[in-house]
Parts: C-alpha cells; sequence; structure tokens
C-alpha cells in the first residue's frame, strides 16, 4: 500500500518536473534543474549501495568516472555513437562496481574498511587515467562539438533536460522497485544486521554484489551525461574526490535508505549553493562558508536527513489530534 | 504663554519653492535618462578553490581595465558608455564556470572574459557558443581550446603549441655553446603541465637535449624531497618544471635546500618563475631561473604605467593580471569599433582587430580562428631580484646568464 502511494507520488513528482521545459523560458533556470535531476541521479545510486544497503562508499567516483571515459573513449578512438556508447557506459561502470565489490566483500570488508577500497580504488583510476594514452592522460579528452542528436548533443538544454530526466526517472523506478521486492528486502536486512539476514537464509554475498552493480550502473550513466553535457573529461573531473563527495552529501542530507531522499537532497544542497553564490556579495569564498554552515545545520538538526521533516510534522499532527479527542 | 505667529506661504512663494525643489530632485533623473546604459561585461573566475590566487589575480586585472577603460571617457562611440563587470566565481570547477557563463549572458552580459584555466575554459566558450556571446579566453592556454573553432571564441595570448615552440627555439638560442646536453621535465598532472611536458620531450631531443625522464607530480603536492633526490641521482644539466604557482616555489625551495645543482632550470609557463610574488618572497630561490612565458614588453610605456598602477594598488604584477586586462581591453576595443552590443557585430570587429595599445611583445592583433596569431611569450630570467626579458632580443632588458654560476 504504502509502496503505491510511494509509486504515486513519484510519477506526480517526476510528471511535475517535466513540465518544466514548457514553462521554464530561462536556460539558467533550466540549467539549474538539469543539474539537479543530475545530482539527484549520482546520488540515489550512491543511496542503492549506502542507503539501502548499508556500505557506505567513499569512490563512488571509480563507477562515474568510468561511465564518463567509456562514452568518451568509444566515441573519439572508436567512433561509437554516445548512445551505445551510454549503455558501455553504464555496463563498464558496473564491471568496475562488480569487481570492487568482489574485492572487497569476498574478503568480508564492511564499514570503514570497505569505504577506504573504494576511495583507495577511485584513486588508483585516476592515476591510471592520468597515465594512459588512451585516455588522454592528463591532457584529458575533448569530444567534438558536433551538435546532432544523433550524436547525444542537444541543440539547446531542453534535449539534455529529456535525456537526464529519463536516466533519473529510470533510476529512481529502480529504487521503488527495490522497496517492494524481494532483493530489496534482502538488502534492507544485511543493511540492519548482517549476520542476522545470514541466519535467515539469505545470500549476504550475492545481495551486496547485486547492489553495488546496480549503483555502479546508475553511476556509470551519470558519467555519461556529464561528458556528454560538458564535452571534456580529465582525471581529476571524472575520478576527483568532489565527486564521491557530492554522491554521498546528497542522500545523507536528503535522507539515506528513502526514495525521496537524495530528490530532496539535490534540490536543497544546488538551491542553497545557487542562492548563497549569487546573494552573498562578491567577497570570495563567503558563500562557500555560508553553503557550509547550512549543510552542517542540516546535518546536526535532521541527523535522518530533511525528509525526517515530513515524518516530524506527521507525528505532531496526530499528536495534536489525540489531544484534541 | 508662547503666541504662535501664523505666517502662511504666499501662492507665489510656494510656487517658486516647488518648482526649485522638482528642478533639484528631478533633474539627476533627465541627466542619468540620457547616459547611455552600462555594458555589462562577465567575468568567470575561479576566486575560490585550488587555483583561486591566479583567479584572483584575473578578476583584479579585469576590474583595472574597466575602471581604466570608464576613466577614459567609455566606450566613445556609444556615447561614452561605461563597462560594468558581471562578477563569477567558477571555484576551480568547469561545470560551475558553464553555468556561471550561462547566468550571465541571460542577466545581460555582452561579452564573457574567463575562465583562467584551460578546463574551465573550455566549459565556459562552448557554453557562450550556444547564444553566440563574445568569449575571450583571458589564460588558458591549451590548443584545443580554440581548435573547436567556435565563432565566438578569441584568445588574445599564445597557446602552448606556440609558447612550446617558442620556449624550444629560445632554449636551442641559449645553449647555443651546447652546455647543457641532458634535462629533467617536472611537470603537474593536469592539461596544462602534461601537454607541456609532452611537447618538449618530443623537441627537446632535436635540439641535442636528451630527455632523461619525465617526472608527473599531483595537484597539490607537498612535498619535493623525493622528486630532489631523483634529480640528484640523474644530475641533469637542465631541469624544466611545468607546474602552478604553489608546487613551483616548493620545488624550488627544496631544490635549494637539497643544493641540486644544475647548468640551469628552465620553466615553461612556469607558474612562478615569472611570478613578482616569488622573486620578492624567494630571492635566493629564484635568482637565475629562466622562463618562457607571457610577459610585458619591458620598452613599452603603457606596460609600465599599468605595472606601477598595479602596484600602487597592492597588487603583484603577475601574468594573470595583465593578460586578463588585456582581454578586456581587447574587447572593449572590439566593442568600440562596433559601435554595437550586438554579438555579430562584436564579432565580426574581433576577427578584424589590429589593436596595438597592449604593451605585449606582439605588435598589432592578427587573428585567425579566433586566435591572435601575433601573440608570443618571451623568455624571462631572474636577475638580480628583478625578472628581466632576455629574449627576444628586440624586446630584451638584459642578456641571458647561462650556465648560472654555481
Amino acid at each position: 500500500m504504502v509502496n503505491s502511494k510511494q509509486l504515486v507520488a513519484l510519477l506526480v513528482i517526476f510528471g511535475l518536473i517535466a513540465t518544466c521545459p514548457f514553462w521554464i523560458a530561462s536556460a539558467p533556470t533550466l540549467n539549474t534543474v538539469i543539474a539537479i535531476l543530475y545530482i539527484a541521479l549520482l546520488g540515489q545510486a550512491w543511496n542503492i549501495l549506502g542507503g539501502y544497503g548499508g556500505q557506505f562508499s567513499f569512490g563512488h567516483a571509480a563507477f562515474f568516472g568510468t561511465g564518463a571515459y567509456t562514452v568518451a573513449v568509444l566515441q573519439i578512438q572508436f567512433g561509437i555513437n554516445p548512445w551505445l556508447g551510454m549503455v558501455a557506459g553504464g555496463l563498464f561502470a558496473m564491471g568496475v562496481a562488480l569487481f570492487v565489490g568482489f574485492a572487497s566483500f569476498r574478503y568480508g570488508l564492511r564499514g570503514s574498511y570497505f569505504a577506504l577500497v573504494t576511495l583507495a580504488f577511485a584513486e588508483v583510476l585516476r592515476i591510471l587515467s592520468n597515465s594512459v594514452g588512451f585516455t588522454g592522460g592528463g591532457v584529458g579528452i575533448l569530444i567534438p562539438l558536433e551538435r546532432d542528436i544523433a550524436n547525444m548533443q542537444f541543440a539547446n538544454n531542453r534535449g539534455y533536460f529529456w535525456l537526464i530526466w529519463t536516466l533519473c526517472l529510470a533510476c529512481f523506478l529502480t529504487v521503488w522497485w527495490l522497496g517492494r521486492s524481494r532483493f530489496g528486502a534482502w538488502l534492507m536486512a544485511v543493511r540492519d544486521n548482517e549476520d542476522a539476514a545470514r541466519a535467515l537464509g539469505v545470500d549476504v554475498f550475492k545481495t551486496k554484489m547485486g547492489a553495488v552493480a546496480l549503483s555502479g550502473f546508475f553511476s556509470g550513466l551519470a558519467g555519461v551525461f556529464y561528458a556528454q553535457f560538458y564535452l571534456y573529461l580529465d582525471p581529476l573531473i571524472a575520478y576527483g574526490s568532489a565527486i564521491s563527495i557530492e554522491s554521498l552529501l546528497v542522500p545523507i542530507i536528503g535522507g539515506m535508505g528513502t526514495l525521496f531522499g537524495p530528490l530532496i537532497g539535490a534540490a536543497v544542497i544546488h538551491t542553497l549553493s545557487e542562492v548563497t553564490r549569487h546573494n552573498i556579495g562578491d567577497v570570495p569564498g563567503v558563500a562557500l562558508s555560508i553553503y557550509g554552515v547550512l549543510l552542517i545545520l542540516i546535518v546536526m538538526f535532521l541527523p535522518r536527513g530533511l525528509i525526517s521533516i515530513f515524518s516530524v510534522a506527521r507525528r505532531a499532527i496526530s499528536k495534536r489530534r489525540t489531544a484534541d479527542a | 504663554m508662547t503666541k504662535l505667529i501664523h505666517t502662511p506661504i504666499k501662492r507665489r512663494q510656494f510656487l517658486a519653492g516647488a518648482g526649485t525643489a522638482a528642478l533639484v530632485t528631478g533633474f539627476p533623473a533627465v541627466l542619468r535618462a540620457q547616459e547611455p546604459e552600462a555594458i555589462r561585461l562577465g567575468l568567470v573566475h575561479p576566486v575560490t578553490g585550488f587555483i583561486a590566487f591566479s583567479g584572483t589575480q584575473c578578476r583584479a586585472g579585469a576590474e583595472m581595465a574597466i575602471a581604466d577603460i570608464n576613466a577614459a571617457g567609455g566606450i566613445k562611440s556609444m556615447n561614452g558608455a561605461k563597462l560594468e563587470a558581471m562578477l563569477a566565481d567558477s571555484q576551480g570547477r568547469p561545470e560551475l564556470g558553464a553555468s556561471e557563463t550561462a547566468r550571465l549572458i541571460e542577466a545581460g552580459a555582452t561579452g564573457i572574459i574567463a575562465g583562467y584555466s584551460s578546463a574551465i575554459s573550455l566549459a565556459t566558450s562552448q557554453e557562450a557558443a550556444k547564444t553566440m556571446t563574445p568569449h575571450i579566453v583571458d589564460v588558458g592556454v591549451a590548443d584545443n581550446i580554440m581548435e573547436r573553432n567556435l565563432e565566438n571564441t578569441f584568445r588574445f595570448a599564445p597557446g602552448f603549441g606556440s609558447v612550446s615552440r617558442s620556449a624550444v627555439e629560445a632554449l636551442k638560442a641559449i645553449n647555443a655553446g651546447g652546455e647543457a646536453k641532458t634535462a629533467v621535465i617536472i611537470h603537474e598532472e593536469s592539461l596544462f603541465g602534461t601537454g607541456t611536458a609532452e611537447l618538449l620531450a618530443k623537441e627537446l631531443p632535436g635540439i641535442g637535449i636528451e630527455v632523461l625522464e619525465v617526472i608527473k607530480h599531483a595537484n597539490p603536492t607537498r612535498d619535493f624531497t623525493n622528486i630532489a633526490l631523483q634529480l640528484r641521482s640523474l644530475q641533469p644539466d637542465l631541469i624544466i618544471p611545468a607546474n602552478y604557482y604553489n608546487e613551483y616555489v616548493l620545488l624550488a625551495r627544496t631544490l635549494r635546500q637539497q643544493r641540486i645543482a644544475a647548468k640551469g632550470i628552465y620553466s615553461v609557463l612556469g607558474g612562478a618563475a615569472s611570478n613578482v610574488q616569488f622573486v620578492k618572497e624567494f630571492p635566493d630561490a629564484a635568482e637565475n631561473i629562466m622562463d618562457c612565458n607571457h610577459w610585458y614588453d619591458p620598452n613599452s610605456e603603457v606596460a609600465v604605467q599599468r605595472r606601477a598602477a598595479a602596484e600602487e594598488k597592492g597588487l603583484f604584477y603577475t601574468y594573470e593580471i595583465f593578460l586578463a586586462y588585456n582581454a578586456v581591453a581587447f574587447l572593449a576595443d572590439a566593442i568600440e569599433r562596433a559601435g554595437s552590443t550586438e554579438n555579430e557585430a562584436i564579432i565580426e570587429a574581433l576577427n578584424a582587430s589590429t589593436w596595438d595599445n597592449h604593451g605585449m611583445p606582439y605588435g598589432p592583433t592578427k587573428i585567425e580562428n579566433g586566435q591572435n596569431t601575433g601573440a608570443q611569450a618571451v623568455n624571462t630570467q631572474v636577475q638580480g631580484g628583478e625578472i628581466q626579458v632576455v629574449l627576444p632580443e628586440e624586446f630584451a632588458s638584459a642578456e641571458v646568464i647561462f650556465p648560472v654560476p654555481a
């Protein structure tokens, strides 16, 4: 029942977001919506593994960067169409995720050890992409500007909006499915108590591998989107820690292990960042400091994420009703 | 008890007073209405983040240019319209640079000056291309910025293909006696350092210098001791660094501390070797370092005056300042000649530019595919605590010292 309501809410929210290109005339405002969806995709991808599976990754840039480099390298070196490259990007990222997952879960790494391993993998990939020729090394890789839908390069931002909207919706629907599927139940059981889940017959290793694969796939798709939107990549952009931090910050602020947390987190984080940047004047660093303080306040007072505001409000209303009765 | 005296204002007095008040309060509005609308220029620089120093310097240079142009009467062909800076911070991130560019364009920017680093310039110019807004790359040196044939994108300064060629030719002239036979290249890992190192590694053997090793380091790197030890074992005649300011300073200081002796340190676009701050703060480490870099014409009165004006404001006159200054002035000159803020008219004027009031060793601007083909780097050397131009000879203020005294 709850899940059906969530699905309706999800479709309504994405339906409302889908109206944006029809009434937002301003290119930067539409850019902001695109950025929110892109960050929400990154955050939701992390949320599958971190929020639902309880496996905190500090190195999601490894999957993001692999997706981004795959679509770029396939285009530049092999002339493969980016639409095909997008699928390959997701799959390659999934492959890297499975490798990282196998290397970690096979040997029972969890908690901070797993976090450090993912961080190390991202760093190794950054160094590798800096050193090998086909990624362009430190010079990076520039996708030629050839605006054509066939090249996944759109004449205006509306095309990019629909691309990221579709990817984001697919990811959110997958997470909604997780919430009602047997696999999702196993995953949450592993998150809550791994040993108890194992005792109940859950194949912990397979469950975690499934989660890391899904998470890697969607992170890779976010990387593909980034590469096609900005048409330039270098090792720091693709595998730098900024992406890993952004991936985990969004669900933590919005609400880990929830369907809508990453969307709320992305919207609030990005809007806060924009508002502070544009309204605090031109003194360098002040906007960033205020943004940081606001994030700290959110984490301090809403440790379960912004989404917990709704449950707090719901509890307050029902308490008042009970008192009135 | 005080008696109130009623003194009514006469009708004539009221009309005279009201008329004067209307004149006093209303006239400035009439004057304002006659003032031409300001021309807004978007300045997108990384004023926070890991390249904040350079971004801040760029912003300062661009703002100086705007102030100077306004003080000289603004854009005369447009009734003295004043230039107005619209500031944006890319935080060193290309995607933020692009979104800030879009925001500034929508807010009415006539042109964009961006973005210090090559990666950011790639993103900002591409964003500006969507609306064909004129975009001037101030410092970004990557050749591929100009190889995309974006009609709106122009660069006043040279790219690193040109700089590296100049560097190799100059090194050939400096090393005419054949004192240096080996070199080690130390470079930072991004687009700028890697690209420069690749070009040099290919070209140096052609002038009789064997490249013993190419050493890459991360950004940031806070300890160069291991690299210094590698240099000690390799014993190259030349050490060639290509890195940003902080790493350059640390490297130069470590070489000094570890007493690594070479016949010369020759930088290409060295982040600090042509930096007044480095020379003032670490004179011992900087002495005799050579650099092929952006630098002004020391014989140009315009350039010398600009440097004095910048130093009066307490600024270190680094290449970021004069390149960003000239990027703004180059665009302003085009707007002046176009007599319009229409994108097409400005782009046409930029393409036809023959501007020469820049104080750089370039000659009049000559634009091909957006690039000023007259732009060139010069060779400098720190001598007696001052940065001197040593090559090309027509701009030289001192003779090169090579090999450097032990």
